[in-house]
């Protein structure tokens, strides 16, 4: 068998019916290769069927895990054991929500909230270009795509926008503006115009100051303060 | 437990998508181009439609551009009839391969995000069973966006549907569907977050559920992909076609069964033993690690089962080597660099240095609830469900049959999605407002969710789950035999017992994972005993149903399952036929599309 490792999660709490937080510690035995959704699982299986968690795909590509660990927003999917006993140089971990949206129960937070921003951002091809003379598919040289293809796989987890101390304000937040930057980048889109409303507009790209927490949390490793950086510029 | 359970308020709509992924929002995004204005309502368990399940596919989506100067529709068609083991029905088959290319471009149009070829055009890779000439070699027909493609298309319906009006509501579970005078008029729901039941009154209901095989130990599946849409069909009397068709693909991470596209095979990747030998040319001495991925299943066990296989210690569980090793880093970085970081991740090897580990993961259920080739949900004689639409994973029209081809579920969502949305918009020329639900409405959820509540037993859930997810591998996995399912339908039955009375922690309706996850068990249960119940009558092996007592495919089973169970293990068996159009046709090729035999 790999290595085990006893590890201390103190977990913070919320009843939504008595409106009530705590924080609340368990100890867990488990192998280093398992994952920090395969760890709350065993704590609802072994000792506490009531802890609330989200996740769905659970291997990075739906963005519902995210939580804070240690003070850093991550996908709780992606984290191993033995990494985290490694990267945080301890065998204790607090685990607490996003902060983004309320909180439903426990880790689980209504990002549904949350993604009315996204929605602001207009996500789609407001005014799609004329499609090509031959009638199929648009033409994209690879080295154009290549330009803003990073952007495109966000999955919005909202670690980002948890790192980020502007977007709990005033600031539609670094995955959203991005969204809306990837289309301004997109050849596609014909509707600059409105989307340079949605970006220069009060809460838009000027409220992020360049600390580029985003870029160092986004378990994607986009850069994302780049693409915010290219924002501000104008350069798409 | 003293609180009553009711429905809290209605809402109402003309076009009501339960399932807000791939397929549904296809349909959603289809009825909004055609009719704006129609208010649509389209659920989801997730919190966005954007967290579908069908974000994580991976490799791509087929599809023939008619100017392809060596690829051709028909021998897409044949491909997917030859792959179904001549189980699919013609006339679905003819019909999706041949839209395949006008919806690529669709979603390219609406600002999908596909990789790129020198000359800016969209890609196209190998993908098992695909094949030019009806076979001869491997065809370059899966449209890709790098390894990720699922998230392509499930971004751009989700934006569509989203730039059409299309109503989200997210984080909730439909929990039955609604009739009155035996047409479908909506579904009851359950909110997580408020722990509150709605109606939801609605024209026309499209179930777009998707997969399935939790109930499986190693799995490429969701957390949420239960099986609650057939369940909530099984209970309204309709029959499920063909639910021994689950697909197992061969190449799920070690562990907890994170898929491994076949895209990498695509690229080059090759399949070893314990002794390195690349053992597919033993088994498929043509296609060889491209071969369909039930001959592929199939052949990883045998190596297992003859001591070729290799045992992972911290996973507690065989596996096989997939070799990317000799890809070039070019490949490596930019056309599968999602999936290399999942190896790097979730089993901490490096592909390009090492060895990655790989077994047989339970990945899609190939049947499921029966359409027409327009999405009109059947009952067990054929006929119509009026107001009743189905597509996606969760149908079958039948494009598949009793085994799919990589890259041609993407497809179908697409096509069929589409296809399904011109048909609802056709039925909402004269259909009425449902008037009113009827009193009994939510009794079905009622009666479960007060079992659960009020349960007092010692069995806990994880232990019925883990029982039910070693007892479905085992004795309902890639082999199986007369004996093994026996076993399984007594387990199942003692399992559906034991499930109503595990402990709750929680007796609060508000966000209760425990009360959620333990009706998605019993669903599980549920469908687990229609697959168990159809394998047990399939007396034969064809596609990716194996019998170890009935080797050989045979034309006496030249036909779709229908199980039907309207209370638990109450099963009447029935059958729908083959379309066969194409073979009845006489057309060019014709022979090619009967009763064939499928080698590699
Ligand atoms: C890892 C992986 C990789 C794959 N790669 C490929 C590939 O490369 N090519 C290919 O062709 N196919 C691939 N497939 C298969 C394909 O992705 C799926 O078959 C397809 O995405 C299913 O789409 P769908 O729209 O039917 O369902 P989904 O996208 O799963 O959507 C179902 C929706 O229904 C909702 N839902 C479920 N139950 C309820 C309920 N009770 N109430 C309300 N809402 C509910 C869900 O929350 C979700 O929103 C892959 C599958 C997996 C798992
Ligand atoms: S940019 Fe990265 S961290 Fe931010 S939402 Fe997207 S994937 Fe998550
Ligand atoms: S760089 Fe900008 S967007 Fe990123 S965390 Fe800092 S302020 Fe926020």
């Amino acid at each position: 068998m790999s290595k085990s490792y006893t590890i201390t999660l103190e977990i913070s709490r919320y009843d939504p019916d008595t409106k009530l937080s705590w924080i609340q510690t368990y100890q867990v035995e488990v192998g280093g290769i398992l994952r920090f959704v395969d760890v709350l699982r065993k704590v609802n299986d072994e000792q506490d069927p009531t802890l609330a968690w989200a996740s769905s795909c659970e291997h990075a590509q739906c963005g519902s895990c995210g939580i804070i660990v240690n003070g850093k927003p991550l996908l709780a999917c992606e984290l191993l054991v033995r990494d985290a006993v490694e990267k945080f140089n301890t065998q204790k971990f607090t685990l607490k929500p996003l902060n983004i949206a309320p909180v439903l129960r426990d880790l689980v937070v209504d990002l549904e909230k949350a993604y009315d921003k996204v929605h602001e951002a207009l996500p789609y091809l407001i005014k799609p270009a004329p499609p090509h003379p031959d009638g199929d598919e648009y033409r994209i040289s690879p080295e154009k795509l290549d330009i803003y293809v990073e952007a495109t796989r966000c999955i919005n987890c909202f670690c980002c926008a948890t790192a980020c101390i502007s977007s709990h304000r005033n600031f539609l937040g670094p995955n959203v503006t991005m969204a809306n930057i990837v289309r301004l980048m997109d050849p596609r889109e014909t509707a600059k115009e409105e989307r340079m409303d949605i970006l220069y507009r009060e809460d838009g790209v000027y409220r992020c100051h360049t600390s580029r927490a985003c870029s160092f949390v986004c378990p994607k490793e986009i850069d994302v303060s780049h693409f915010l950086a290219l924002g501000k510029e104008g350069k798409f | 437990m003293g609180e009553k359970l009711t429905i809290d308020s209605t809402l109402r709509c003309d076009v009501l998508v339960i399932g807000a992924g791939g397929a549904g929002l296809r349909a959603a995004a289809q009825i909004g181009e055609l009719r704006p204005g129609t208010k649509i309502i389209a659920l989801t368990k997730v919190t966005s439609p954007q967290k579908s399940h069908t974000t994580t596919a991976q490799g791509g989506m087929a599809a023939v551009d008619p100017k392809d100067p060596v690829d051709k529709p028909i021998f897409h068609i044949f491909d997917t009839w030859k792959g179904s083991d001549c189980s699919a029905d013609q006339n679905v088959i003819k019909k999706v391969c041949n839209m395949g290319w006008e919806e690529v471009v669709w979603l390219e149009r609406n600002g999908m995000h596909f990789s790129r070829t020198e000359e800016g055009r969209i890609p196209k890779r190998p993908f098992g069973g695909h094949m030019l000439n009806f076979g001869e070699t491997k065809a370059f027909r899966a449209c890709y966006e790098a390894d990720r493609t699922g998230k392509g298309i499930m971004d751009t319906v989700w934006n569509e549907s989203l730039k059409h009006g299309v109503n989200f509501i997210g984080q909730c579970i439909a929990t039955e569907i609604l009739f009155k005078d035996n047409k479908c008029i909506g579904a009851i729901i359950f909110r997580y977050p408020e722990g509150k039941f709605l109606a939801i009154l609605a024209k026309a209901t499209i179930m777009a559920t998707g997969g399935k095989t939790r109930m499986y130990l190693v799995s490429s599946n969701c957390r949420g992909n239960t099986g609650d849409g057939l369940a909530f069909a099984l209970h309204a009397g309709i029959p499920i076609m063909d639910p021994e068709a689950v697909q197992f693909h061969p190449t799920g991470m070690v562990g907890p069964g994170i898929l491994a596209s076949e895209a990498l095979r695509g690229e080059g990747a090759i399949l070893r033993n314990k002794d390195k030998e690349p053992f597919m040319e033993r088994y498929a001495p043509t296609a060889k690690d491209l071969a369909p991925r039930d001959l592929i299943s199939r052949a990883i066990i045998t190596e297992f089962r003859e001591g070729r296989g290799l045992f992972h210690e911290g996973h507690n569980a065989q596996h096989v080597w997939l070799d990317l090793r000799h890809l070039p880093k070019e490949v490596h970085e930019k056309k599968i660099q999602e999936v290399c970081s999942f190896f790097k991740r979730f089993v901490g090897v490096d592909p390009e240095k090492d060895l990655c580990p790989v077994t047989p993961t339970a990945h899609y259920q190939m049947g499921g609830i029966p359409t027409n080739e327009f999405g009109e949900v059947q009952t067990d004689t054929q006929t119509i469900i009026p107001g009743l639409f189905a597509c996606g994973e969760v149908a079958a029209a039948s494009l598949h049959g009793l085994n799919r081809l990589g890259t041609n579920s993407l497809l179908e969502l697409i096509t069929l999605g589409k296809v399904t949305g011109e048909r609802v918009v056709e039925y909402l020329k004269d259909a009425e407002d449902p008037e009113e639900i009827s009193p009994d409405a939510g009794h079905i959820v009622f009666d479960q969710f007060s079992t659960y509540l009020n349960a007092q037993g010692t069995e806990k859930y994880a232990q019925i789950r883990e029982t039910l997810r070693n007892l479905m591998m085992e004795k309902v996995g890639i082999f199986r035999t007369e004996k093994s399912l026996l076993e399984a339908i007594e387990g199942l039955k003692s399992l559906k017992e034991r499930a109503m009375h595990i402990p709750i922690g929680i007796t609060s309706l508000k966000a209760n994972q425990d009360l959620w996850q333990i009706w998605e068990l019993n669903n599980l249960i549920t469908v687990s005993m229609v697959i168990a119940q159809g394998a047990l009558a399939r007396k034969e092996s064809r596609g990716a149903h194996y019998r170890e007592d009935y080797p050989e495919r045979s034309n006496e089973f030249n036909y779709h399952t229908l199980v039907s169970m309207p209370e638990f293990n109450k099963i009447t068996l029935g059958k729908r036929p083959i379309d066969m159009s194409i073979f009845e046709a006489k057309g060019e090729r014709f022979e090619l599309f009967d009763y064939i035999e499928r080698k590699y």
